[in-house]
């Protein structure tokens, strides 16, 4: 009775066991990065604490007084600063505008690429196209006020040579969104087209041919086998945009900006840069910083669940 | 296993999202293990156990360090370990029996830096810092030890501190109602701010005279615009008449000031001054105003608001000989020796090109008037991590005896300066290891800033001859020019005003942005931007602080 009883614990442990046998190097190789997330990115989150605490530099943050209002003194504060709203604001238009114009532009490429007949010129193609993305932003701004600086840029010097009025491009803030967004998707799409490129490979080439011996030319080729092996990427790639909807990064707008664009180029970054690192505002700023992730996450649910529904496998 | 994977790779994203959103700073150590009495900041010192005497000989050495600038300059020395960093360890030792190590900071992110030191526990045990809010901050968190009580108990013993920086100095941030002082305020011997500045050599070419008040200079820029081609030649379309960049508070604040009446209070100064620019004073729209028509007409660099902190292009306009006139710190065209300037002017344009300070911007009551850079410089502070608050009264009292400064100042004779026949001094620049890291080696002398030789006269007559490469009457007339009408805005003692804590940057980035969009707007739209932009600017805390400004200053001095 006892042994028929324990008899498939025993089993299972000794599977478990003879598991472990054989895959334990595969876990060894994992125990370093787990070992990095824990302290550098689980360990610190103890820190959000500091959003609803009075911050102190010389307590830890278990010792910090709690804030007023029920520790959300400074969610109210945050939301009651208008610069922090139109961060907000500023931080969702541009990362809107970057999806929706950058997000299709390295699948553009990638078909473009993948239609080129000449294998060699694609591989420059594809080299110089993916360069921009190892350039830092300050490089980048520093090219775009060589180029579009309203008098002494070279577009709008070759502009006036031609009779034209030069074009603000960073001094208005209208034009300054555009050039934002297009300096982005110059910087990225290069680097973005290789992911779609890799999933190119993966579709079967007897597809193709199965296609041409039907008849189909190329654009039908393109959208019922190309587009459709790629779908599954674009999906992944998608929800993870998503997820960075009210994200923000720092150098981009940063070094883009200037005196006369902030209007539109201040974002939430920037905010938590002003009144956080200068300010010395932080329990501020972990609020904001706290918000900004709740949301993103959200997003990237809502974004899963719904690629779900659409009978699309998400990411996980 | 996919399914784990994929999972495991989602959390850990999420992971660093969320991460993403906590300030960058080692866990802070508990406050650290403190010797009796001396180093708990709240306790005053009892004479009794009154510390170890840094002074006897005999006993062992006290160890202090001490936070030095680095501006990491290209062929200096290493700045907390040179020539200059044995001469005041040496002297320490002898002096007072006390061991001094050096902490370098950068000096561009000395806050940001200072930050980081204070929340790891690791803070030097005497800090530098041009800002006091910060220091206001991190009083506020605990992080800084009240001096008022050693000042008090060692005064005897602060005999050349208390020489040099006076009790308005060292008292000038005492709390009226708790008596707490988180910093003494170094002294700033040279009060110069803010020069304008004209093209000497083209003034000439166009027979024209100095311009005296503000039509004459307008006339000038016109004249300048008119006359590109005989002026720049094939450049003239590059000319600039008048060039500013985007911290336009700075960069045209004696003009500014010209529009202020003359009659405003000490109590408005106080009231209106949160801003080092001047902001929010009356009359400064109409200035604005009178800024935006030139830009409209062409007159101003009409690229001076896309290039940021710490770029060099307009530097290389004017140093190339395209801009006409400038208004900017009191001696910059003539500072920087070789990559001065001046220098290149000389270089590039001719021998005849040179700026020359000019006087053009009169207020109400037919004065220059002009802000003068008031008596306080850097601020030194101890952190509550210092366990040998005397020790370090000591370093501050040694490094302002007249001997250590003045050798750190002008170091040695026939190496780094010359004494001529009238004792004056001269600076000769050295490249061998007894090189200076900055002007007059300033961050070591954190009690001073500004060439002291002994009496004035000494002192402005060896300043003017610290400019290498530049003739010496344009120092003096700049030097005359910029204390014309000059005057330092009074400081009130109130105590922490609340509201300014942490706006200081908030509010620098919205004046700066007031002021660019002010300028670059069509004429007709000046009036409504400025409203908008500057309700906004009070909207965002500048309000606030007037208030509370305004009512600690009834409550003190009233």
């Amino acid at each position: 009775m006892k042994t028929a009883l324990s008899k498939p614990s025993v089993s299972r442990q000794q599977k478990n066991l003879n598991y472990f046998k054989r895959y334990w190097t595969l876990y060894l190789l994992l125990l370093l990065p787990i070992t990095y997330f824990i302290i550098f990115k689980y360990i610190p989150m103890t820190y959000i604490q500091i959003a609803f605490k009075k911050y102190s530099i010389i307590q830890s943050p278990w010792e910090m007084p709690w804030a007023a209002n029920n520790g959300f003194e400074y969610f109210i504060k945050a939301f009651a600063n208008r610069d922090f709203l139109y961060a907000l604001r500023n931080t969702l238009m541009l990362n809107l505008l970057d999806l929706v114009c950058g997000f299709p532009a390295p699948i553009l490429l990638a078909l473009l690429l993948n239609e080129l007949p000449f294998k060699r010129y694609k591989r420059i193609t594809q080299t110089i196209a993916y360069m921009p993305h190892f350039l830092s932003w300050i490089i980048i701004s520093g090219l775009a006020l060589q180029l579009f600086a309203p008098t002494d840029g070279l577009v709008n010097i070759l502009l006036n040579r031609m009779g034209f009025a030069p074009i603000p491009f960073l001094n208005d803030p209208a034009h300054w969104v555009w050039t934002y967004i297009l300096l982005g998707i110059w910087q990225s799409v290069g680097w973005n087209t290789i992911i779609y490129l890799a999933a190119l490979t993966a579709i079967n080439p007897e597809l193709y041919e199965a296609a041409s011996i039907d008849g189909a030319g190329r654009m039908r080729k393109i959208w019922h086998i190309t587009l459709p092996g790629l779908r599954p990427t674009i999906i992944t790639l998608l929800i993870l945009s998503l997820g960075r909807i009210l994200g923000s990064e720092f150098d981009r707008p940063y070094a883009l900006k200037n005196s006369l664009v902030n209007s539109v180029s201040n974002v939430i970054s920037i905010f938590v840069y002003d009144y956080g690192i200068k300010g010395l505002q932080f329990s501020l700023t972990t609020a904001v910083g706290l918000f900004q992730s709740a949301i993103s996450v959200i997003f990237l649910f809502g974004a899963n669940s719904l690629a779900k529904k659409f009978g699309e496998r998400g990411i996980w | 296993m996919k399914r784990t994977f994929s999972l495991l790779l989602a959390c850990a994203m999420i992971a660093t999202l969320l991460a993403a959103c906590v300030p960058v700073s080692s866990p802070p150590s508990p406050s650290a293990p403190s010797t009796p009495s001396t180093s708990d900041p709240t306790k005053a010192p009892d004479k009794g156990t009154a510390t170890q005497t840094p002074t006897k000989p005999a006993e062992k050495p006290a160890k202090i360090s001490v936070e030095i600038f680095d501006r990491g300059n290209a062929g200096g020395s290493k700045p907390e370990d040179n020539y200059y960093t044995d001469f005041i360890k040496r002297g320490m030792l002898r002096d007072h029996n006390v061991e001094v190590t050096f902490v370098a900071v950068p000096r561009w992110t000395e806050v940001d830096v200072l930050n980081n030191l204070l929340a790891a526990g690791d803070a030097p045990d005497v800090c530098v810092t041009y800002s006091y809010p910060t220091i206001q901050t991190y009083a506020n968190m605990g992080g800084v030890l009240d001096m008022a009580p050693y000042l008090e108990e060692y005064k005897s013993q602060l005999t050349n501190m208390w020489d040099l920086l006076g009790d308005e100095n060292i008292y000038y941030n005492q709390d009226p109602t708790t008596g707490t002082v988180w910093a003494i305020e170094a002294l700033r011997y040279i009060n110069t701010r803010i020069n304008t500045f004209v093209r000497e050599d083209w003034l000439k070419k166009l027979n024209m005279s100095e311009p005296t008040n503000i039509e004459e200079f307008e006339t000038m820029l016109k004249a300048f615009k008119d006359n590109a081609s005989t002026l720049l030649g094939k450049d003239a379309g590059k000319m600039i008449p008048f060039s500013t960049s985007f911290d336009v508070g700075w960069r045209c604040n004696n003009l500014l000031m010209s529009f202020v009446p003359d009659n405003l209070s000490d109590k408005e100064f106080y009231v209106l001054g949160f801003d080092d620019r001047q902001l929010q004073l009356p009359g400064v729209k109409e200035a604005v105003r009178k800024l935006n028509q030139w830009y409209n007409e062409g007159l101003m660099w009409d690229d001076f608001a896309l290039y940021g902190e710490g770029d060099d292009t307009e530097d290389n306009l004017i140093r190339a000989g395209y801009v006409g006139s400038i208004i900017h710190n009191w001696d910059v065209p003539y500072s920087g020796a070789e990559q001065g300037i001046h220098s290149n002017l000389q270089k590039l344009v001719g021998p005849e090109a040179a700026f020359i300070a000019v006087n053009p911007f009169k207020n109400d009551a037919g004065k220059y008037k002009k802000v003068l850079y008031s008596t306080v410089d850097r601020k030194v502070f101890f952190p509550s991590t210092n366990k040998e608050p005397v020790a370090s009264l000591m370093y501050i009292d040694w490094i302002s005896t007249f001997e250590n400064r003045n050798f750190l100042q002008i170091g040695e004779e026939g190496v780094t300066h010359k004494v001529l026949e009238d004792g004056t001094v001269q600076t000769i620049s050295s490249r061998d290891d007894k090189i200076m890291n900055s002007t007059n080696n300033i961050d070591y002398t954190i009690t001073i800033n500004g060439l002291d030789m002994g009496s004035p006269e000494k002192s402005a007559k060896s300043l003017a001859l610290g400019y290498a490469g530049v003739d010496k009457r344009y120092i003096e007339s700049s030097f005359a020019a910029a204390l014309k009408d000059g005057f330092i805005i009074k400081n009130f003692n109130v105590g922490e005003i609340k509201s300014e804590e942490g706006m200081g940057q908030a509010l620098k980035v919205k004046r700066d942005n007031l002021y660019a969009q002010a300028i670059t707007c069509p004429v007709a739209q000046f009036d409504a931007v400025w409203d908008a932009g500057y309700q906004d600017y009070l909207d965002s805390g500048a309000q606030a602080i007037q208030d509370e400004r305004k009512a600690a200053y009834e409550k003190y001095y009233e």
